[in-house]
């Protein structure tokens, strides 16, 4: 049986460390903002999961290519891996935002350019899972994960721009958004530090459960292998 | 004099901050605990997997 790497263990530490300074810093450092109340701090981590989805999401696309040109299985591994964990932090960071909309908007929901790219995003990902259950001989399934990883990928900077180009009304946090946009708000030097903290912790977060899931891809990977092995 | 320092307070809305913290901290629990059983069952098939094997030879 594998051994965690020393690194591996290192890096759990690290992260539980940060995540626990963040959620400190959202509940104590941060300030109370003027207007929402304390429904602003879902702000933090909400847009922290979002951005490990679009940052995983990345990740697969770029494996995707990864394993088009060479053709070795770890690359769908690593894409798989992404994808999975970026599908569960941008469901996150949807029902969060949702939550945070019917404190500050005072509705759950509403077809907004944001809300619904990001909507369809989520529902392109879950596709791709749907496909590689699909598909049975494992090259396959990983090349046409890969193509599938990089085609889905295009979604993923549409719904980044869409509270830029478009009118709407969920805030831009970086950039001057639309003038229809509610729930804005200045942030203070202190809510900055949380946000970009928050940010670091997240990918840090990232990067540790990637390392944790591609060990579980490979050994899954072994199981089917020693499976057709032992079946044969 | 009131109606000013009741329209200036921020809005009560911890009961949304609260469940969605609680929505993240349980999704973020739910998704560890997965991996964490996951590579449980794993191990296991693997290990009758290599006594299988070691049976056939």
């Amino acid at each position: 049986m594998e051994s965690k790497p020393r690194l591996l263990k290192i890096l759990d530490i690290v992260t539980v460390l940060l995540f626990i300074s963040a959620v400190g810093m959202v509940f104590l450092y941060a300030p109370l903002e003027a207007v929402m109340g304390q429904v602003q701090r879902v702000f933090y981590f909400h847009v922290a999961n979002a951005w490990v989805g679009m940052l995983g999401f990345l990740v697969a696309a770029i494996a995707g290519v990864a394993f088009l040109r060479k053709g070795d299985r770890k690359w769908d591994i690593v894409g798989l891996a992404a994808i999975e964990i970026s599908f569960v932090f941008f469901f996150t960071a949807i029902v969060s935002g949702s939550i945070w909309a019917r404190g500050s908007w005072g509705t759950w929901w509403t077809w907004d350019p944001r809300l619904t790219t990001a909507a369809i995003v989520e529902l392109v990902y879950a596709a791709y899972f749907m496909l590689r259950q699909g598909i049975e001989d494992p090259d396959r399934r990983a090349r046409f994960g890969a193509v599938y990883a990089i085609l889905s990928f295009i979604s993923v900077p549409l719904t980044f721009i869409s509270i830029r180009i478009f009118r709407t009304i969920h805030p831009v946090i970086i950039g001057s958004g639309s003038a229809g946009a509610e729930g804005s708000f200045d942030m203070s030097p202190k809510m900055l530090q949380t946000f970009m903290f928050s940010l670091l912790t997240f990918s840090i977060i990232f990067v540790d459960l990637l390392w944790h899931r591609i060990r579980l891809g490979r050994l899954a990977d072994k199981v089917e292998n020693l499976k057709l092995k032992v079946l044969q | 004099m009131l109606t000013s320092i009741l329209q200036q307070a921020p809005a009560e809305t911890t009961r949304y901050m609260v469940a969605g913290y609680l929505v993240i901290f349980s999704v973020m629990s739910l998704y560890i605990l997965s991996l964490f059983i996951r590579r449980r069952n794993l191990e296991r098939e693997l290990q009758i997997l290599d006594e299988m094997e070691q049976n056939q030879k």
